[in-house]
């Protein structure tokens, strides 16, 4: 039912324009993360979708209900918009207990007083803050106030639940922790989550589908791993994967449908893709996720250690070729002597092509010249 | 040896400059507040000249002038005598005092309060204009209002029967009580410090979160809800704190009271007290301070205990920044009311003093001349001598010279030592020197300025040295002005991270360099602010100064003269004179340098 559009939504603060022209289909159910990088226009959009701020043209509907039109001069108030809001810093009301906090909400509703207990007691259970039910936030660390502000924004049981940056202010343990169990609610409840962050891996782990914005406008829309292995532009690429994908600079020329010639690392390739593509002769990018360059004594590049960075799991070796700094990603503990000698493979049919105006052009395979 | 680790204990304490400010402040001031309270205490209970003839008739007593004597207080509270004494002196004037600052805090936070919500929470037009003139009333002397309403309500059928601007061009002639009495007082006073509760409580709306109100938008609150649940106990505190700074400086006021109270027979405490000390009963007068300071005093520890710890604002660092506006109904016209309001707050009496001062017969806008500025001869048709006119009078010039001056020896003392305490609490925060010199530096606020002077002339009667002096103007201004920049100051300075300073320790600097080079200029907006107050304030003052000198010596106390000696059109020039000199000053500083009198108090 809470499917929500939105259609050619601008947002502009006098000559500055946050948000361009954005159309977004988000489907009931769903767990969408916006991302990008800070000031790119995706808390605009969470709060223009909550309500909380008013598009400057476009089209907004909730559940097949238009509840903002600039057309139809239709803009209904973020109170009658169904829905739930987790903010940045929690926005808990200090004069008010953990009790009273999660309370208001079911009180504005006009629930009736056993009605609330009831419900209270039973989110106060869920988040496991029973103890905390009489105390005031400024009595409680920031992971337990994290815990109220969820409680209270669930305590209604809203069909759809916005969050802004909710974990930012977390340390990374609990951070961790926490994304676990915002994804468990999110199958617990059955809610769409819309959830704004600017941490990639926090949007890779948590989303069934990434929004991906850069200065306002839309980048990219899909599932995390689409994103991942499959971006739409060299923006993408680099903002998605850590440590980020290599980009090499290369000389292109295309000899058949699916093949093309590749000058780079001093070395000439052939890219293999499997659908026919279309790449304009000449200066290109490639690029390649440090996973698809394996060190191995029979690999068919020749390079040096330029830095061994080993973090247990697993080992980030950076290769220097010529003037061309890669990064390469072990399973493992590895360590090379700065400076020594190694070699490497390009590996996997997700080697991308990206083409002067930063698109990309299609994804393959490097075959090495013999 | 002991004894040798005690005192190089006591020396390597004094080698840190943070200690010595404290230590050296602290003595200062409790020097400065306690030795006059014991003196005020002392003289209370001391029979002043026409106190001794009026207890010695009444209760054929034999005392002298200075004699002890516990008659001050009973006389003032209990005592009958032609009818009522008591009554009329004390208690009418108390109630009076106390019902004109309860709705002079109303008026002020009402007023102030909605505007600030406005300015911090509509989309409301002109925001700009609105804020930089609401501030006007603030900025300028308190009576300036009091002159203004005199200047229009005044009428043949009350009080002196001078005929006000509203009289001379309609003919209507308002009541007596809306001339003079509880009702001008309390409105004249409410909207002067309506500017004070704007800055305060507009400084903690802009500093809370948005996102607070939002939450309870999100939950389906309504905008009155939200404001009674969640705005208004956020606020609170500011707002108690509004309350009963404005109360104690209402109570204190003597100005107000005496342009647009005592020619109505409305007395309040100042006033009485004014006029006791005047005709010699200085104990009764002493008596009364005391009463002020305790309730000064009671107000202090009131906050304290209103202002409870556990609730406390949960600073979380959020994004605040996206706030959106409650969108108005009849945005304009509310809009275009304000502005109209403001014009008659603001703008209006400095044309009605300029109008005033030019008026040959007051009231009478047909007899319009400059000769009360410009005339190089003494103006005649008074019953005192009013000497020549504004620009060429000897005694105004000498009376606006002293005033500068002071303004200026005060402003930099209070700035200076503001900059210095903030400095030393912020170093020593935590510690209890450092609560303890702060809690002092603000005591002399909740000491009214009336009883503040009394308190001084209590001293200079025992310190004969100090009588009359220019030191002594000093000295009483100083402290009297130092709470607002001490407490500017330390916010100031507990902004900046101690780091600052040792990284200059460490590359050598010695202190005064630190200070000078690093410290002041990183936070000099707000410092600035410490010294600008302390001058408005002080070129504007009255009662303060109005028992401590002669007319002569200061332009506002020759203000007063004139027009106590009904000559408006020379008051009315002289107060457009300080309105200007203080708009001025105030805005050129906050071009300059971005200091301004909203962060002197400690807002934003």
């Amino acid at each position: 039912m809470p499917e929500i559009l939105l259609k050619n939504v601008t947002k502009k603060w006098g000559g500055f324009t946050a948000v361009e022209n954005l159309n977004l289909e988000i489907e009931d159910g769903a767990f969408i993360t916006l991302l990008g990088p800070s000031g790119c226009g995706k808390t605009t959009t969470l709060r223009m979708i909550a309500g909380l701020e008013t598009p400057s043209s476009g089209e907004i509907q909730i559940g097949g209900k238009v509840v903002f039109s600039s057309e139809q001069g239709i803009n209904i108030s973020a109170a009658k918009r169904d829905i739930g809001f987790l903010f940045q810093n929690y926005a808990l009301w200090p004069h008010m207990t953990v009790y009273q906090n999660i309370a208001f909400g079911l009180e504005t509703l006009k629930w009736k007083k056993p009605d609330i207990e009831k419900r209270v007691a039973e989110m106060l259970e869920t988040l496991q803050i029973t103890q905390f039910a009489h105390r005031y936030p400024s009595e409680l660390s920031g992971g337990q106030q994290q815990r109220v502000a969820i409680a209270r924004t669930l305590a209604p049981s809203p069909k759809v639940l916005f969050m802004d940056e909710p974990l930012s202010n977390l340390d990374a343990k609990l951070r961790g922790e926490m994304r676990t169990e915002l994804k468990r609610l999110h199958a617990d409840t059955g809610s769409t989550f819309v959830y704004v962050t600017h941490d990639q891996l926090e949007a890779m782990t948590m989303a069934t589908k990434i929004c991906l914005m850069k200065e306002g406008v839309l980048q990219q829309y899909d599932p995390p791993l689409k994103v991942y292995s499959l971006p739409a532009n060299r923006f993408v690429a680099d903002f998605v994967g850590n440590p980020t994908m290599n980009f090499i600079p290369a000389l292109v020329k295309k000899t058949s449908d699916k093949v093309a010639q590749v000058t780079m690392l001093g070395e000439k390739f052939d890219f293999v893709s499997e659908t026919p593509f279309d790449i304009a002769e000449g200066e290109a990018t490639v690029g390649i996720r440090p996973e698809y360059l394996p060190i191995s004594d029979k690999g068919e590049i020749h390079g040096t250690a330029y830095s061994t960075l080993p973090a247990g799991m697993e080992t980030t070796v950076k290769i220097k070729v010529g003037d061309t700094i890669l990064s390469s990603v072990m399973f493992g503990s590895l360590d090379y002597a700065t400076d020594s000698d190694l070699r490497f493979t390009i590996t996997g049919n997700m080697i991308l092509l990206f083409d002067r105006n930063e698109k990309c052009s299609a994804h393959g395979t490097m075959v090495k010249h013999k | 040896m002991a004894k040798n680790n005690f005192s190089n204990r006591v020396l390597s304490y004094f080698t840190k400059p943070s200690n010595v400010i404290v230590v050296a402040f602290l003595i200062i001031l409790l020097s400065c507040i306690v030795y006059p309270l014991y003196s005020v205490l002392n003289l209370s209970l001391t029979v002043g000249q026409m106190d001794s003839l009026m207890y010695n008739s009444l209760f054929g007593l034999h005392l002298k002038k200075g004699d002890f004597s516990l008659l001050n207080i009973t006389m003032l509270m209990f005592g009958k005598f032609e009818k009522d004494y008591s009554i009329s002196f004390f208690w009418s004037p108390l109630w009076n005092s106390i019902r004109m600052s309860v709705y002079a805090s109303a008026i002020a936070v009402l007023v102030g309060g909605i505007v600030a919500w406005l300015i911090t929470r509509s989309d409301i037009k002109y925001k700009k204009f609105i804020s930089a003139v609401f501030v006007f009333p603030y900025i300028m002397p308190s009576w300036t209002l009091a002159l203004v309403w005199k200047n229009v309500f005044a009428n043949s059928q009350v009080g002196t029967g001078v005929v006000g601007m509203l009289e001379s061009l309609t003919g209507i002639c308002v009541p007596s009580w809306f001339v003079y009495g509880i009702f001008p007082c309390s409105l004249v006073m409410g909207i002067h410090y309506a500017p004070f509760a704007y800055i305060l409580i507009g400084g903690i709306l802009r500093n809370m979160d948005a996102n607070l109100e939002e939450a309870a938008t999100i939950l389906k609150a309504d905008r009155w809800r939200i404001i009674r649940k969640v705005t208004l106990p956020i606020v609170m505190p500011a707002l108690i704190s509004t309350v009963l700074l404005v109360f104690s400086s209402t109570m204190a006021s003597y100005a107000v009271p005496v342009f647009v109270g005592s020619p109505g027979n409305f007395y309040v405490l100042s006033t009485m007290l004014r006029a006791l000390y005047s005709s010699s009963y200085s104990g009764q007068s002493y008596v009364m301070t005391l009463v002020l300071v305790l309730i000064g005093v009671g107000m202090l520890s009131l906050n304290q205990a209103v202002i409870g710890k556990r609730k406390s604002f949960t600073t979380v660092t959020g994004k605040s920044g996206q706030v959106s506006y409650v969108k108005l109904k009849g945005n304009t016209v509310i809009s275009v009311i304000m502005v109209v309001l403001l014009f008659f707050m603001a703008i209006f009496p400095i044309f009605s003093f300029a109008l005033e001062s030019l008026c040959e017969v007051q009231g009478d806008y047909s007899t319009l001349t400059l000769k009360f500025w410009l005339s190089r001869d003494p103006i005649s048709g008074f019953h005192i001598a009013v000497g020549e006119g504004i620009l060429f009078n000897p005694a105004i010039w000498k009376a606006l010279g002293g005033s500068l001056l002071l303004s200026l020896v005060v402003s930099l003392v209070v700035g200076t030592s503001g900059f210095l305490i903030g400095y030393g609490v912020s170093k020593k925060r935590g510690s209890r020197a450092a609560t303890l010199l702060s809690n002092v530096a603000f005591f002399p606020y909740l000491i009214p300025s009336m009883a503040f002077g009394s308190i001084f002339l209590a001293v200079s009667t025992k310190l004969l040295f100090l009588r009359g002096t220019f030191f002594l103007l000093v000295l009483v201004a100083s402290i009297k002005y130092l709470p607002f920049a001490s407490r500017s100051g330390t916010s100031a300075m507990m902004q900046l991270s101690g780091e600052i300073e040792e990284a200059a320790i460490i590359v050598g600097a010695p202190w005064i360099t630190r200070m000078t080079k690093i410290l002041f200029p990183i936070q000099k907006s707000s410092f600035i602010s410490g010294y600008l107050l302390p001058f408005v304030s002080c070129i504007r003052e009255l009662s303060l100064f109005v028992l401590l000198t002669t007319s002569g010596t200061l332009i506002t106390t020759l203000l007063s003269y004139f027009d106590e000696r009904n000559v408006v059109q020379m008051s009315n020039g002289i107060n457009l004179l300080i309105v200007l000199i203080v708009l001025i000053v105030n805005f050129t500083t906050n071009k300059l340098t971005g200091a301004s009198i909203d962060k002197g108090i400690g807002g934003n």
